[in-house]
């Protein structure tokens, strides 16, 4: 018996250059507010493609079937390290799943010690991402930087001076203010860089 | 100006990850110092990124493949929440050496070569002005940093694996051609050459040897290839 059960539109016919936007969109939705809903479109557009690149690169099953998990975890904890800016979703996918698929071979021949994916391509690294921040915690006090801080975006100054002035941690902010650890991090970052960029211009 | 990049292939194999271990380092160190290979590593990255999409098999019956795997991945938590404040980052990265010193020198190293500085021995003296530093790369091989002093020259060699060398600093010649500081030089086969370094201030290179894993006979000179280039 045929039922009139609508067939959901396959991910495939998207075109590739909507399908970046659109899953840009997804990760930063995933990255700011721990979205589920935006991480299930990604991981049911990239989880059958990467079982697809694991099986042939690893040719078998079990193995595939872990290098798509590992991805995809990677994926969902680490959304906040995705920068549009810098390349496609599809790029930045594919290099975490080059990356763990590096470092699962490296461990099936028993190769604890040496070389590892993050030293080849830091696409992962919070210190990478962290790498402009750090020059300016170190050499610059608020004393110093008052009367540009008075300058940010109202929301970017709140989250500085919960954490800069009164020492809190940016959990401690993000209840407060309600809004999520990622939201906390990624303004502390812009007004970091836009604190960073303004002193640079007053050099 | 570097003249000597990665072949066309072994940046194809590098972006895949099908470049063995030690030769990747390699490659990615010296991408750290060009530019022009930075930009086609990331074409390349792009290209393979975009065939990953392009393959899926039709008729695929997506729900049933994944199991659970989607409700397990998002309980976990995100990796913001597991570590914390930012400040450990920062405070790593300020702690962390950069550069390798001889004979009150210090040379900065590329990124790439970072983590390594602490899996470095001391410095030994070879034959005349030629300073050698082991590199522990586990079994992958063996790696060392080599110094060049001034007018220092390592004895005539061949290879019987493959010997690849990145120009850290300084420049050298080896008979063959002059190499400065940035090129990536691999020497096969029975090729062979005499480096040597003419300039002031000397030259340091860092150095593989890629030798089959497979290879069984000999295995001291698999352990130590070094000194029987140099020395026999
Ligand atoms: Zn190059």
């Amino acid at each position: 018996m045929l039922v009139g059960i609508p067939l959901e539109q396959s991910n495939s016919t998207i075109k590739p250059k909507e399908c970046a936007t659109e899953m840009s969109e997804h990760l930063v939705a995933v990255a700011d507010a721990r979205c589920k809903r935006s991480f299930s479109r990604v991981f049911n557009y990239f989880a059958p493609r990467l079982r697809s690149y694991a099986l042939k690169q690893m040719g078998n099953e079990a193995l595939a079937m872990e290098l798509v998990q590992d991805t995809m975890s990677n994926v969902w904890q680490k959304a906040h390290l995705f920068n549009a800016e810098k390349g496609s979703p599809s790029t930045w996918i594919f290099t975490i799943a080059r990356n763990i698929r590096f470092d699962m071979l490296r461990k099936l021949q028993n190769r604890k010690e040496d070389v590892c994916s993050d030293d080849l391509w830091p696409v992962l690294c919070e210190q990478t991402a962290d790498l402009n921040e750090a020059p300016l915690d170190e050499q610059v006090t608020l004393e110093q930087i008052g009367y540009l801080f008075e300058e940010l975006p109202v929301k970017q100054k709140a989250v500085i001076e919960a954490i800069y002035i009164d020492g809190k941690s940016q959990q401690e902010v993000a209840n407060e203010l309600s809004i999520p650890l990622g939201t906390v991090k990624s303004r502390t970052r812009l007004a970091l860089q836009r604190l960073k960029g303004m002193l640079n211009d007053n050099d | 100006m570097i003249k000597f990049h990665p072949s066309s292939q072994q940046l194809k194999e590098f972006v895949e990850g099908s470049l063995t271990p030690a030769v990747s380092l390699l490659v990615s160190a010296h991408c750290d110092m060009c530019e022009q290979c930075q930009l086609r590593v990331e074409s390349e990255t792009e290209e393979l990124a975009a065939e990953l999409v392009s393959e899926i098999e039709e008729s695929f019956d997506e729900s049933a493949q994944f199991g659970d795997m989607l409700s397990q991945i998002t309980q976990s938590p995100s990796s913001i929440e597991v570590d914390g404040s930012s400040s450990s980052y920062a405070s790593n990265l300020g702690e962390r050496t950069v550069s390798i010193e001889l004979d009150g020198r210090s040379f900065k190293l590329p990124r790439t070569l970072h983590r390594y500085v602490d899996k470095t021995g001391n410095w030994s003296s070879l034959v005349g002005k030629l300073w050698q530093a082991p590199v522990d790369l586990g079994n992958q091989g063996v790696a060392n940093f080599i110094f060049m002093g001034s007018g220092g020259s390592v004895p005539e060699h061949t290879h019987r694996g493959t010997e690849y060398t990145l120009v850290i600093d300084g420049e050298f010649s080896d008979g063959l051609s002059d190499y400065d500081t940035g090129d990536f030089i691999f020497m096969d086969g029975n090729k062979t050459h005499t480096p040597r370094s003419d300039t002031k201030e000397g030259c340091l290179v860092f150095s593989i040897v890629d030798q089959p894993l497979h290879f069984t006979s000999g295995l001291a000179r698999l352990l130590n290839p070094f000194s029987h280039l140099f020395f026999r």
